[in-house]
């Protein structure tokens, strides 16, 4: 596919997409190439590597990899592939390692990747064999923001501060609440949607518009009526008695650099709804701190949802961070981390993981419908004149602005697909082929052209 | 003490009869889906839980250490009959219309008995049919506390008292949970 038919397929100005990009095997081997092998990826938070040797097996796109802790502190992000067939050398999620030993013919690295031995290395390889040559691919650029570790294989790449832009200030509200920062509290849920990356980032990212509906049952359910429960308390001891959302006052979306975020203003401290009662407790305990480290609009904003581009989603309030590592055209496999405070009481650790799972787990109230409805699009898309037919992505188009107030980035309110027309803005500057200077450089000038038209 | 469990507990056939007999009841209201009558089974204080899993190395495990786990579910009572209520509402998606689904229970043993509880442990495979296509099976152990109490038409009759369950998965196939296990 050539750069002009990839361009015909996504139309950021007019609000149109064809859905080929959901479905399309070949543009899913570029997407690889040009989108995976180019950004910058999450792959773990530093509170799960803590002590030398430690490492965490994820993801970049398709391609396996350990995070991997360093005697010095530093960290290593390295392929997770024997050099000389391939294997995959370690298979554990986490632990804690002196080498990693191929399992094939026992080829051993050290934790920085050097390869350190080779069986009947001087009998077979006749001392010919320069194990200095042959240790272990690395990501060339790994940053940690906040305690969230990433990793980019491109070299040409921004910093991934300069990656992140105006979105910082959205994942500071995440990460930043309190002195000490952020852990994972718990395991990492893990499970297969089969759906393309792009429908679960685009939902992070843009829509908030599918919430009053697709998650109608959750908000009937878990609302505290008399109904729902005899003395109308909701779910979970001492709860806020209303999500934020329920008492907002308007909101905004923002886009950037193809991330997204939205959320509603609130004048309480409170999560959603859904959390437990000592979560909700916490919020409003700790507000103060995180008012002054952030100010209020961020302090205040517990409700929203987020995706840094390609596939880093979040949501406040409920605190969960998940990956959506691309498997094919029309799958997923969703990793879902839950973040707290390190600050936080243990019993408000617990609280929140056991809040987590009820709402975003695989078994979650609110998650069990977003995968439901992602599969079904997926499985139209198999029809050829489903391929064809542009989708309609025009909500809120005309309406954007820069605003006064300090929120930054290109906004639009809360109900838009500002964001998603960036998100695929930025697929499609990447598609091409464009080098990091053109990408940057047409990604302002589309914020550019949105604000003046 | 009951990992150490290497001979079968002595128990009358009677009594075991009796527990299958309760599992294979409770299964049929799920797979029927009478969820509130199945709710009726369920002790107040009842706790249903359900731990990811993952994998570690043979050494960390002999270190004592594991990567850590989290939950799929950690209910009480009352979660669990708004989970029957959120299918009842006609919009939860994952199960309009509903999966039909099926459970089995197998290998049922009683592993102690004190006073007016039973612990069972049982494997389970839980078939779920949905929308036109799609199939996915559940399968794992789990460990449940029976407590009798009496009969409301006289006699005695169990209540689950504590599920644990287990699933064998390390990485989920199915796009959710949106049944009862």
């Amino acid at each position: 596919m050539d750069d002009d038919q990839i361009r015909s397929l996504v139309d950021s100005r007019n609000g149109t997409v064809k859905p080929a990009i959901y479905s399309d095997a070949q543009l899913y081997e570029l997407e690889l190439e040009r989108v995976f092998g180019r950004t910058w990826l999450f792959l773990a938070h530093e509170s799960q590597i803590p002590n030398p040797g430690d490492f965490f097996n994820t993801f970049m796109g398709e391609d396996p990899v350990l995070v991997v802790r360093q005697k010095d502190g530093s960290v290593q992000v390295m392929m997770n592939q024997c050099r000389h067939r391939g294997m995959k050398l370690c298979h554990a999620d986490s632990g804690n390692t002196k080498a990693f030993t191929c399992p094939y013919h026992g080829w051993a690295y050290q934790v920085d990747g050097a390869l350190q031995s080779v069986p009947l290395e001087k009998e077979a390889y006749r001392g010919k064999l320069d194990k200095s040559k042959w240790g272990l691919i690395k990501a060339p650029r790994v940053e940690n923001y906040k305690g969230l570790i990433f990793a980019n294989w491109d070299e040409s790449a921004p910093d991934l501060t300069t990656y992140l832009g105006d979105m910082a200030w959205y994942l500071d509200g995440f990460l930043d609440r309190r002195e000490g920062g952020t852990e994972v509290v718990g395991g990492v849920h893990k499970w297969m949607i089969d759906c393309n990356w792009k429908f679960a980032a685009e939902q992070f990212c843009s829509d908030q518009y599918h919430a009053p509906y697709t998650h109608a049952s959750a908000i009937q359910v878990l609302a505290p009526t008399p109904q729902n429960k005899p003395d109308g308390s909701p779910l979970g001891d001492g709860q806020t008695e209303r999500p934020a959302w329920a008492n907002g006052l308007g909101g905004v979306q923002f886009a950037g650099k193809g991330h997204g975020s939205a959320f509603f203003f609130t004048e309480n401290a409170d999560a959603n709804v859904w959390v437990g009662g000592e979560v909700s407790a916490y919020f409003r305990e700790t507000y103060p701190e995180a008012e002054a480290r952030l100010g209020k609009v961020r302090a205040l904003r517990l409700a929203g949802h987020n995706t840094m581009f390609p596939t880093l989603s979040w949501l406040n309030g409920t605190q969960t961070l998940r990956v959506w590592h691309p498997r094919g055209p029309g799958r997923i496999e969703v990793w879902v981390f839950c973040i707290a405070d390190k600050a936080a009481p243990p019993e408000v650790k617990e609280a929140l993981k056991k809040s987590h799972a009820r709402a975003f787990g695989p078994a979650g109230f609110l998650e069990q419908d977003d995968s439901e409805n992602w599969i079904e699009v997926q499985k139209v898309l198999r029809g050829h004149k489903a391929r064809q037919t542009d989708f309609c992505m025009q909500m809120g188009l005309g309406f954007e602005e820069r605003r006064e107030d300090g929120i930054p980035g290109i906004t639009n309110g809360t109900f838009a697909e500002t964001a998603a027309r960036g998100f695929y803005q930025r697929w499609v500057d990447l598609m091409t082929g464009k080098s990091w200077n053109e990408i940057e450089a047409a990604g302002a000038a589309w914020e550019q052209e949105v604000i003046d038209a | 003490m009951l990992d150490e469990l290497t001979r079968p507990l002595r128990v009358s056939a009677d009594l075991q009869h009796e527990v299958e007999q309760f599992l294979y009841l409770e299964a049929a209201l799920l797979d029927d889906r009478r969820l509130r009558k199945w709710l009726d089974l369920l002790a107040d204080d009842i706790e249903y839980t359900l731990d990811t899993n993952s994998l570690a190395q043979f050494r960390d495990r002999r270190r004592g250490w594991a990567p850590p786990t989290t939950y799929i579910f950690h209910e009480d009572k009352y979660q669990l009959e708004r989970r029957v209520a959120r299918v009842e509402t006609g919009q939860a998606w994952a199960e309009e219309p509903a999966s039909r689904t099926r459970h089995f229970v197998t290998n049922v043993r009683v592993l102690a008995q004190a006073d007016d509880e039973l612990v069972v442990g049982c494997n389970y495979l839980v078939h779920r049919a949905s929308k036109a296509h799609d199939h996915h099976s559940f399968i794992g152990t789990r460990r449940d506390t029976l407590r009798r109490i009496p009969a409301p038409d006289g006699g005695e009759t169990f209540i689950i008292a504590r599920r644990r369950l287990e699933l064998d998965e390390f990485t989920l196939m199915s796009a959710n949970v949106s049944i009862i296990l």
